[in-house]
């Protein structure tokens, strides 16, 4: 049986600036917890007894949140140059004697699809999944369930299944890998098809519930759906005259004030204090030591640790970075907006907000439009309407 | 000083005492030793590492045992001077940590009864003691024994005669009991046993304990059986662990966003405007203070200095921040005033000895410790805890953060009880206060920066560190830090004192580490550097990112957030403890166990 899993958590996410300035993409909380951690559990819940993480970027970012992580043991190997995920693999190859999965330590995964992954009679298997636009992804072919081809991110949208980057392996793998490394060749896609192309067989298994980050909006869809498993439960003090509706977490040494109007799901964290008198709409959740002032309000967002939002403040279908202090009269607007990535402009499919990087210093009523990425260590003046995105560190006057 | 262990249950008692003694090996490691009934009494010790024991030992059916990890006090670093000490007949071991102080005494008349010393330790007059009074009852010759005995002593033994059950007794030196299943343990410190059970039991002062597989009972110093109260351990093994990092002192330095977080958990509301103790502490700072009286030792000493300027700044309070060691036989004692004293470990045998003294001529005592249970927060009138976890790193890091943030929020405390606090100035400092985790954050994503620093200290043979205000205790303790991890000579000054001696040490060979703020000592610190740099010294500065002006000054500047309004001083001393655990790492040093140096100092 198979035992030992090896995650993938060395890269950046640079498409996820700013929010990976300061940490790295595995570590984005989502319904406060990190994706990781996400990774962790479902490893562990298919029998997992020992995790091997590669980890690169901000490592120490991962090794100081996971040192309380309980009943696996946890080994670190570090990939200092992130040249590639088969060139990450490797870096675990001495802890490594039987067979074993992999895992991408940013991507959220149910624990059932590992179990089949395990149990998959094939020695090479790989968790597919269907997906409507493949061009970012690795594309996969498949013939009588074995792989047949697999295309990095094509130009266009090909094919029906993409790899989730979660495979069964055998120890030998490694040597596949080091062949290919000589070569100049760092992508565990590309060592897949070394080997379909050496003949191997490598089965394919469609994976039940897999999702991916690419962009910080991406964020509020995931916290989304994974706050849907949260659970009612309550640690701090809240007052009476407190509303609370449907399944609201809410953590230790936090304190509610009375008026506030809670509808879940909602998961708040440790030593927050929220209120009077503010409203928390379903699919948000707050972080540790976070502020909310009286008549605020909030949906559909993602707001980190260490934030104060002031007073009459507006916000929805937003990421609002660790440790930002807003003034008061702080406004999102929300909208089915067109926004520009890679040099190309995508109509987003459901509203978005506003998207504020770490440690911001937003002074009294600005107004974000929709979609604008507000970078990193920015301060905007009071009565400012943000129309465009802003680069990290720069001062809006 | 001392590590020590004692195990009696089902399992391989030999596996259960060595991990225990590489748990508590950071409270001292020049030699080790065990103990192990397996049908005869067997010792193993050795000086060094415990590797060097653990290699000696052979597979024993034992389940019952003692254990040491030893910090010479008496006597150099010896095989024979390791514990377990045997008596004559080799039928009775004890493992003991503290000090006897009459042991010369004891050990002459012992001598003329008969008996034979093989070891130059104090510890040793204890298991002769025990043999001449032993009749088959082990407890009963335990408490015989101590009655002559003048000091301070942790003491576990066995005997062969009676496998399966160990004896221990404590007197001002630190015990715990932990509770298992079919098991028990005893040790001086909880993660010795924290992999096997989180239910502990505390010991006081003069209380002896008789355990087996079955059964903990607790007398008091009449034979008189204690009830006593089971508690649990909310932190885990994982926590005492390094989890990837290259040493603990790293660890914890990156700790710091969460603790300084935790140490104002539940005390301050922004919404409310309230900073809240618990009802003991609140009732001993709404008293009439005239004078406070800080006492600690090492780092927790500099935190209070720190603390002096923040209490004396917002309360008017004189502070007078002491040396336990000093006070406890020369310090001023005076009823109205207040006696803080600061101990991470709570064992602090000199702080503890401090407390004891104020207490007896009538002061109100607080401690400020780390350590729930410890010996501090059950002899002193009220404590607050840190709330920082274990710190294992020999050199303090993150509980001195969580010291000051403690003593600042007393300062708060007291300036709002005595109503010399408005209410805007109160939010403004738990507003910003709430930006600690922030300020911290923020100086460890520069630690690149630092490293291109240490690199260039690392060769250096002496670091000056300068300071004025608030920022001299840090100079003094940015210079300790570097000290004791690095082996750099360094020593802090008061910026304006280097004038008064301090610059005929100065050479082009020693740099200076100037810690810059813009408050009303800006110009004056500049002009020192100024003075340093005219005698061909390179200057570091450490300034905010707002200071656009120190780059023309110092020769090197690293930098902390301007944000940091209220306590740059946290800022500031994590810049501190990067660089001095960065420039010990470049010179390949011990940074966890640096020599000669052990966590909690429990011996005078």
């Amino acid at each position: 049986m198979i035992k030992k899993a090896v995650i993938l958590a060395a890269g950046e996410g640079k498409r996820l600036r700013p929010f990976t300035e300061t940490m790295p993409k595995v570590m984005l909380p989502v319904a406060n917890k990190p994706l990781l951690e996400y990774v962790f559990d479902a490893a562990r819940k298919s029998g997992m007894n020992e995790i091997i993480v590669v980890v690169g970027y901000k490592k120490e970012v991962i090794m100081e949140h996971f040192k309380d992580y309980k009943n696996v043991k946890i080994t670190y190997v570090t990939q200092d140059r992130q040249l590639g995920t088969a060139h990450a693999l490797l870096q675990a190859k001495k802890h490594i004697k039987d067979s074993f999965i992999v895992l991408a330590g940013d991507n959220i995964i149910d624990p059932g699809s590992i179990a089949k992954l395990i149990k998959d009679h094939s020695e090479y298997s790989l968790l597919i999944k269907e997906h409507p636009h493949t061009s970012k992804y690795g594309v996969v072919y498949v013939e009588n369930r074995n792989i047949s081809k697999i295309v990095e991110k094509p130009k266009e949208d090909v094919g029906k299944f993409i790899s989730t980057g979660i495979y069964k392996l055998p120890s030998s793998v490694f040597t596949d890998i080091e062949q290919c490394y000589s070569q100049g060749v760092y992508a565990l896609s590309s060592v897949i098809q070394y080997l379909v192309d050496k003949g191997k067989h490598i089965n394919t298994i469609l994976a039940k519930s897999w999702m991916d980050i690419v962009y910080p909006w991406d964020l509020i869809t995931v916290n989304e759906t994974m706050i849907q498993a949260t659970s009612e439960s309550t640690s701090g003090t809240i007052e009476k005259g407190v509303t609370i509706k449907g399944p609201v977490s809410v953590g230790k040494d936090t304190k509610i004030y009375a008026g506030c109007y809670i509808v879940g799901p909602v998961v708040i964290g440790d030593s927050c204090e929220i209120g009077p008198n503010a409203c928390i709409f379903p699919s948000t959740s707050i972080g540790n030591n976070t502020v909310i002032h009286p008549f605020s309000e909030i949906r559909s967002s993602v707001i980190m640790n260490d934030v104060h939002i002031a007073s009459t403040s507006n916000i929805s279908h937003s990421v609002i970075g660790k440790g930002c202090i807003i003034g008061d009269g702080f406004s999102t607007i929300t909208g089915k907006t067109i926004i520009e990535i890679d040099n190309e402009f995508k109509r987003m499919g459901s509203p978005i907000g506003a998207m504020v990087g770490e440690d911001c210093i937003i002074e009294s009523h600005v107004v974000v439009d929709a979609g604008k990425i507000i970078g990193r260590k920015c301060t905007i003046s009071p009565m400012k309407h943000i129309r465009k995105n802003i680069p990290s560190e720069s001062k809006v006057m | 000083m001392c590590g020590i262990i004692g195990y009696v249950g089902f399992r391989d008692a030999r596996t259960v005492l060595l991990e225990a003694l590489k748990r508590l090996d950071y409270r001292g490691y020049d030699s080790s030793g065990v103990a192990i009934i397996d049908k005869k009494l067997k010792v193993y010790k050795e000086v060094g590492e415990i590797a060097n024991v653990e290699k000696q030992i052979p597979l024993l059916k034992g389940t019952t045992g003692i254990g040491h990890t030893r910090w010479a006090t008496h006597g150099c670093v010896t095989k024979e001077n390791a514990h377990p000490h045997l008596s004559c007949d080799k039928k009775i071991a004890i493992v003991h940590n503290g000090i006897i102080e009459n042991f010369t005494k004891l050990k002459e008349e012992l001598k003329k009864k008969g008996h034979t010393f093989t070891s130059q330790t104090d510890s040793e007059v204890i298991v002769h003691l025990i043999d001449e009074v032993y009749k088959g009852n082990l407890e009963e010759a335990v408490m015989a024994s101590v009655k002559k005995i003048k000091g301070s002593y942790a003491i576990v033994a066995v005997s062969q005669d009676e496998p399966g059950k160990i004896v221990g007794i404590r007197n001002e030196s630190p015990l715990v009991i932990g509770v298992g299943d079919s098991e028990n343990f005893l040790a001086s410190d909880i993660t010795a046993f924290l992999k096997y059970t989180k239910r502990v039991m505390f010991l006081n002062d003069g209380e002896l304990c008789v355990i087996t597989t079955q059964s903990i009972n607790v007398f008091d110093k009449n034979k008189k059986l204690v009830r006593k109260k089971e508690e649990l351990i909310t932190w885990d093994m994982k926590d005492a662990e390094k989890s990837g990092f290259p040493h603990f002192m790293l660890k914890e330095i990156y700790d710091q966003p969460e603790t300084v977080h935790h140490v104002l958990r539940g005390r301050i509301s922004e919404i409310e405007e309230t900073i809240t103790f618990p009802e003991k502490v609140e009732k001993l700072l709404n008293t009439e203070i005239n004078s406070i009286h800080i006492v600690a030792c090492g780092t927790s000493f500099y935190a209070g200095l720190v603390g002096k300027y923040l209490i004396e700044q917002l309360t008017n309070i004189p502070v007078f921040v002491e040396l336990a060691s000093e006070y406890r036989y020369f310090g001023s004692r005076n009823e109205s005033s207040l006696v803080i004293a600061i101990t991470q470990s709570g064992e602090t045998a000199d702080t503890l000895a401090a407390l004891r003294e104020a207490q007896l001529s009538g002061c109100k005592t607080l401690v400020v410790t780390n350590v729930i249970g410890s010996t501090a927060t059950r002899i002193s009138d009220g404590y607050i805890l840190q709330q920082s976890g274990p710190e294992i790193g020999v050199a303090a890091t993150k509980t001195f953060t969580s010291q000051i943030i403690v003593l600042f929020l007393i300062a708060l405390k007291i300036a709002l009880l005595q109503r010399k606090l408005g209410s805007d100035e109160l939010y403004n400092y738990i507003f910003h206060m709430k930006e600690l985790p922030r300020d911290v954050r923020d100086v460890l994503e520069r630690s690149d920066d630092i490293i291109a620093i240490a690199k260039n200290l690392k060769d250096t043979t002496s670091v000056f560190f300068i300071g004025r205000g608030i920022n001299y205790p840090l100079s003094l303790e940015g210079a300790l830090k570097l000290k004791e991890i690095s082996y750099i000579h360094a020593e802090g000054f008061a910026a304006g004192e280097l004038k008064h001696g301090p610059f005929a040490l100065l050479t082009k060979d020693t740099p200076v580490i100037a810690i810059v703020t813009q408050d009303e000592t800006y110009e004056k610190i500049l002009a020192n550097i100024g003075e340093i740099k005219a005698r061909g010294s390179r200057v570091i500065a450490i300034a905010e990112d707002s200071d656009t002006e120190i780059q023309n000054h110092a020769d090197f500047v690293l930098r902390f957030p301007a944000s940091a309004h209220v306590l740059p001083c946290i800022a500031i001393t994590v810049v501190l403890q990067l660089l001095a655990y960065h420039v010990a790492h470049l010179r390949k040093c011990p940074i966890d166990k640096p020599r000669n140096l052990a966590k909690s100092v429990t011996v005078e």
